[in-house]
């Protein structure tokens, strides 16, 4: 079971490299990981979207690949923490909140194109 | 096929955040295609965020506070470059089945059984026909038609228009409307719901007339105060007020008391159930003049006087300019 959740460095690490394999002088940008300092990333889809990235970057009509991670429901639900320290820096109060954010979804990335892949499975099926 | 819409762009200098779309299901009918279809069809004749919704104008429905009026939204979309998100871009209200139980549960509906009996009733959608829990809310890519379809809200730019159900149906009925920003009074008024289920706001009966579902003090008054709004022409809900309380339903006992509900029974001199606002709600209250005093002084004033009174009577609304609907709705025909 250790090997079904790939660690985020990695994650970044074998995107970078499945461009790479495809031809050395192909970038990628990766973005909407930014806030994450410690995740674990579901293995099987990392495969699946190494394999992607390999694809995209094999391309002879593609220079660059962006990697764009956008929340799949678009409204995404978060506890937030109200904490109180002392002057030593000791928490001694917490309030328990919870807030609703609300993202776009990814047609905002579509940037015109209509030649659109899904390979997403159905929600509930994921 | 018919549809009208209120385009993106600015009316006396606020900001509309998407381009809102009113589809009537009688005209969807006629075309022969399907709810989704004629919102899909719709959507993609814009390039820019658009919220979508159709209406039945034979259905009623209920404001967040309880008060019943004719015509419902059924069906709510969100478009953005043309396309209707497949997850989330379209969500059906839920019709309610009528019952003695369901007027038990809900005693707003008394309204229901004695002014619109036979109606069918939509408010808000049922959470099973979600895809996944989500807010009852449609999104497709920048745009967003929240709350049941009466907030827009184009999520990159991140404004909003508050346009309650009163002010849509002027809008496809050429009434005359309000532009203008929402203020303290409908922020806290906002908050002054009934309990329903498959409501507005609320998937499940949560927060009975009386009560707050902001709870947030004298913080409630500001939480939507800068936003732009259209709103129907205050007549108008004084009308439909006076109605629901000639009805005999109560602020505070059958219907919310929100700052316009309680300006009306005051104004009209009916009962206002003052021990069931609970202390959470009339501190909001409170914090924009409404008072356990202020209620109690009754003007007992006539429903005529009333209604021509009401731009002076009632609150809410701030740098409200007033317009006949047709300057701001466009009529448009779809080819299907």
């Amino acid at each position: 079971m250790k090997l079904m959740h790939t660690k985020l460095p990695e994650f970044i690490r074998k995107m970078q490299q499945a461009v790479g394999l495809a031809k050395p002088e192909k970038t990628i940008q990766i973005r909407g990981l930014e806030n994450l300092h410690s995740a674990k990333l579901q293995s099987l889809r990392t495969g699946r979207i190494e394999e992607a990235v390999a694809e995209i970057a094999g391309r002879e009509d593609v220079e660059h690949v962006e990697l764009v991670v956008v929340p799949r429901v678009p409204e995404t639900m978060h506890t937030v923490l109200v904490k109180g320290k002392n002057a030593d820096g000791e928490t001694t109060k917490i309030i328990l909140e919870v807030i609703n954010i609300i993202h776009p979804t990814e047609e905002v990335e579509f940037d015109g194109c209509r030649d659109i892949d899904d390979r997403r499975p159905k929600l509930g099926l994921h | 096929m018919k549809y009208l819409m209120i385009p993106e762009g600015i009316i006396d200098e606020k900001i509309i955040p998407v381009t809102v779309v009113f589809l009537d299901k009688a005209d969807i009918e006629a075309a022969g295609i399907s709810q989704d279809e004629a919102i899909r069809r719709v959507g993609a004749e814009f390039t820019g965020p658009v919220a979508i919704n159709v209406f039945d104008r034979e259905a009623v429905t209920t404001t967040s506070d309880g008060v019943m009026v004719e015509g419902a939204i059924v069906r709510m979309g969100a478009a953005d470059g043309g396309i209707v998100n497949k997850e989330f871009g379209i969500l059906p209200m839920a019709e309610i089945p009528y019952s003695e139980e369901r007027i038990a549960a809900e005693p707003h509906l008394l309204q229901w059984k004695k002014l619109f009996p036979g109606r069918k009733l939509f408010r808000g959608p049922n959470p099973a026909d979600k895809l996944i829990p989500v807010h009852n809310v449609v999104i497709s890519g920048r745009a967003s038609n929240n709350n049941s379809a009466t907030e827009m809200m184009n999520i990159l730019t991140m404004e909003e228009l508050i346009f309650p159900i009163l002010g849509q149906l002027e809008c496809i009925n050429d009434g005359d409307v309000l532009v203008g920003y929402t203020g303290e009074h409908i922020s806290v008024g906002i908050g002054m719901t009934v309990a329903e289920q498959f409501g507005r706001v609320f998937p499940h009966p949560q927060f009975h007339a009386g009560s707050t579902a902001h709870g947030s003090g004298p913080y409630a008054k500001t939480l939507k105060q800068t936003i732009p709004c259209i709103v129907c022409d205050k007549k108008v809900i004084a009308a439909r007020t006076i109605r629901a309380l000639q009805c005999g339903c109560v602020p505070a006992r059958e219907l919310g008391c929100s700052p316009v509900v309680l300006s009306v029974a005051r104004a009209l001199g009916s009962e206002i159930a003052y021990d069931r606002i609970q202390p959470t709600a009339q501190l909001e209250l409170d914090s924009v003049g409404c008072t356990r005093e202020w209620m109690m002084e009754k003007l007992n004033l006539t429903t005529e006087e009333i209604i021509a009174r009401a731009d002076e009577l009632l609150p809410g609304v701030n740098d409200a300019k007033k317009h006949k609907a047709s300057e701001l709705v466009q009529v448009r025909e779809l080819n299907i």
